[in-house]
């Protein structure tokens, strides 16, 4: 019996299920788009985007988006920013090679920091992603940074223990003792081999010898010579010792002065171990403002380095994890090619947003966005951004065309209501009141440059009832009360994985000399313990071996010059009496 | 349970229908890829419809389907590691370049790894499945077979009005 191939009848079901999907996507696509756009927004930005309405118009190439919401990613109630409505003009021809071009955007009713009911943080909470990892590594980066404490509150000063073990120089007494026995031992062993007694012995025989010799006694003069000459071949294996022995003591004269620099460790590793106030004007600076300071720089940070992994220089392929499903998502691999499309291009923007949204006259600000492209190399041109209004100037470019990828940004921003805070390490509270920021960031490759500077002249200052019973309190309190203009520049520069960090403001110095004043004598009563802290656990271990270094110099110069002393004592007697049995004067 | 008892209606429905051992095993085999592949890519709507559209076993095909699903979870590591292979291999890197530029084919997600690692993998799977299954089905008939159709409980089963669902597409 003859098979069919086909299943003929099967066509008209497969038409009607593909007219049937057809019905679905027309009635759905709106909602999957709009599905999947929040996905796929939030898993790149590691914070919830929220869209309350998207319509596709394919055939115009036009896709409308109403009531978009982006989340902070750092803060749990604030939202990065909100659109009321934005409008992409597609080209959709793009599409089929599953490729997104966008070739102009129209953003109105931006606002941005709006609060919000629900933490919209998603990256920070399960650290999943290229937007978890970015995060982590952001907030790693930030925690390196050593910000000193002050303890102005109370002015305690507190010792911790010090351990033992952990002073160099003990192990350095004992390591100098060690060498002075040592050293002894083979001063004594090459004493011995110079055999002096023989040759001594024999020399005062001789001399003996020639005592009762007469002129003629030749054999008794010719030994004489040879025990003169056999005292000399002494005497200069004697200086030779002496030699040895003058650079072995010189060695332990400069052991003696290395355990002086050991102990000067130990107080310096001691004074460590100390919890004193910070008295000079730039830890002052960095101890009050670098928490908050570093804040700016890590959200920048974090943007950056978000926009290198999504936008990458160079045409290799690259992975990024795959959308999820209820299987593995496994890795989409990216194969960007020269004059082609790139995966994502968004070829203008023009946003019109509003600061301060909720005053009686909010201010309207214009920006415009360029060249946002998954593959810059592709596309040939950095993003640019820039936005002006009355009190904000703005610009960041992204240059990731080469190897070695640029990102700059900066912004200067007016009449920000920055929140109050509390001044770190001092029962204070700071009110700011209406400032001026300006941030300023490059990074080229790994290095960093980055400046965030607030200035206001309406500062407020608020007291900590913790304060009341402070004399260092007080005098903080009297200090700052009276300013009335703030200040605060941070400088970040150097290496991206150990940058240097700086911060000064104009509270510094005024701090600073005040608590020098009060704490001074604290300070150096502390530092005295605690030097006499190393020096009772050292003085133990490194006075008898001071001691024993100098009895082991003593004790081996007095043997060398003993014995030199009777070498020259026998030859001049023995050279006296040749020359009187040989008639010389 | 619905589930469970379609699958076993699928096996034995297809084990007793009248198609022939091929006809049983090429469905098995288009209902294994679309079971050993991740289901919402555009490669399993070709499937689907060779399914449809070939006089190949329904039945077959929804079995295969249904056995590899669980296998498709368990190997979707293995799927990975091939296609992340595959994929990052040099030698092969012009090809994807060209496949990832050409209209449609992008639409495949071709370049994710679980996806080309597990159609690779199903279709080098495919002959050597089919012609386990033809031959298992081939003993199958001619030993236990006929037993199995006379029992009561294969009555039972085969009562059930979901099976009339699948005589439609019954070869």
């Amino acid at each position: 019996m003859k098979i069919k191939i086909f299943r003929w009848r099967a066509i008209g079901p497969l038409l009607v299920l593909f007219v049937i999907a057809c019905v679905l996507w027309w009635l759905f696509a709106d909602s999957i788009a709009r599905r999947e756009s929040q996905k796929v927004g939030t898993q790149m930005l590691g914070a919830k985007v929220e869209i309350r309405d998207l319509h596709l118009d394919l055939r115009n190439g036009d896709v409308t988006i109403r009531g978009l919401t982006i989340a902070s990613p750092h803060e749990p109630f604030q939202n990065l920013l909100q659109a009321d409505e934005i409008v992409a003009d597609l080209d959709v021809v793009p599409l089929t090679e599953k490729k997104i071009i966008i070739d102009r955007i129209a953003a109105k009713g931006l606002r941005f920091g709006t609060p919000r009911q629900t933490d919209g943080r998603v990256a920070a909470k399960s650290g999943e992603g290229i937007a978890g990892r970015v995060l982590a590594e952001t907030h790693e980066w930030a925690s390196q940074f050593q910000i000193p404490v002050l303890q102005l509150a109370t002015g305690k000063i507190s010792i911790d223990s010090l351990d033992p073990r952990r002073l160099s120089t003990i192990p350095a007494a004992a390591a100098l003792g060690a060498r002075a026995d040592s050293s002894r031992r083979a001063w004594q062993a090459a004493l011995d081999t110079l055999r002096l007694g023989p040759a001594l012995d024999s020399a005062s025989a001789t001399l003996e010898k020639l005592k009762r010799a007469r002129a003629t006694d030749l054999a008794t003069l010719n030994e004489a010579r040879q025990a003169i000459d056999r005292l000399k071949r002494a005497r200069n294996r004697v200086t030779t010792l002496e030699r040895s022995v003058t650079q072995g003591t010189a060695n332990l004269k400069s052991g003696l002065a290395g355990l002086d620099s050991a102990r000067r460790r130990d107080y310096a590793f001691a004074r460590s171990l100390l919890k004193l106030p910070s008295l000079d004007a730039p830890a002052v600076g960095a101890a009050l403002f670098a928490p908050g300071a570093i804040k700016p720089f890590e959200r920048v940070l974090y943007y950056a380095q978000l926009a290198r992994r999504y936008m990458p220089p160079g045409l290799l392929p690259r992975a990024t994890t795959g959308t999820s499903r209820v299987r593995r998502a496994g890795e989409d691999i990216r194969f960007p090619k020269e004059r082609a499309l790139p995966r994502f291009l968004l070829r203008s923007a023009e946003l019109s947003f509003l600061l301060h949204p909720n005053d009686a006259q909010p201010q309207r600000y214009a920006g415009v966005l360029t060249g946002l492209t998954s593959d810059p190399a592709v596309y040939g041109r950095p993003t640019s951004f820039g936005a002006s209004g009355p009190q904000l100037v703005a610009g960041a470019l992204l240059n990731h065309l080469r190897g070695i990828p640029v990102d700059t940004a900066g912004a200067t921003l007016g009449g920000i209501q920055l929140p109050a805070f509390e001044v770190p390490g001092v029962p204070l509270r700071l009110d700011p009141g209406a400032a001026v920021t300006q941030l300023g960031f490059n990074l080229n490759g790994d290095t960093i440059h980055a400046r965030f500077a607030i200035r206001s002249t309406n500062v407020r200052w608020t007291r900590d009832s913790g304060f009341a019973n402070s004399t260092i309190g007080d005098l903080i309190w009297r200090t700052v009360s009276g300013i009335s203009n703030l200040d605060v520049e941070a400088r970040l520069s150097g290496e991206l994985h150990h940058p240097d960090l700086a911060v000064r403001s104009n509270l510094d110095q005024a701090i600073a000399s005040r608590l020098r004043a009060v704490l001074g004598e604290q300070v150096a009563a502390a530092e005295r313990q605690i030097r006499e802290r190393v020096d009772a656990l050292v003085n133990d271990k490194v006075g008898p071996v001071r001691a024993k270094v100098n009895e082991v110099q003593t004790q081996a110069q007095a043997q060398v010059a003993q014995q030199r002393a009777r070498l020259d004592e026998l030859q001049k007697q023995l050279e006296q009496q040749l020359r009187q049995r040989i008639g010389l004067p | 349970m619905f589930a469970l008892i379609k699958l076993i209606q699928s096996l034995f429905g297809a084990l007793h229908s009248e198609g022939t051992p091929g006809q049983l095993a090429a469905g098995i085999v288009l209902g294994s890829i679309l079971g050993l592949t991740p289901l919402l890519n555009l490669h399993n709507a070709l499937i689907f419809a060779l399914l449809v559209l070939l006089n190949v076993s329904f039945a077959g095909g929804v079995l295969g389907w249904a056995l590899f699903i669980p296998i498709g979870f368990l190997l979707d590591p293995l799927f990975d590691w091939i296609g992340h292979s595959l994929l990052l291999a040099p030698s092969l890197r012009g090809l994807w370049t060209s496949f990832y530029n050409t209209p449609i084919v992008p639409l495949t997600n071709f370049n994710n790894t679980v996806v080309l690692g597990s159609v690779v993998f199903a279709v080098l799977f495919a002959l050597p499945l089919f012609f386990a299954t033809r031959v298992a089905v081939v003993r199958y008939r001619a030993t236990i077979g006929e037993r199995v159709r006379q029992s009561k409980w294969y009555r039972t089963v085969m009562a059930s009005k979901v099976y009339n669902v699948y005589k439609m597409f019954r070869p």
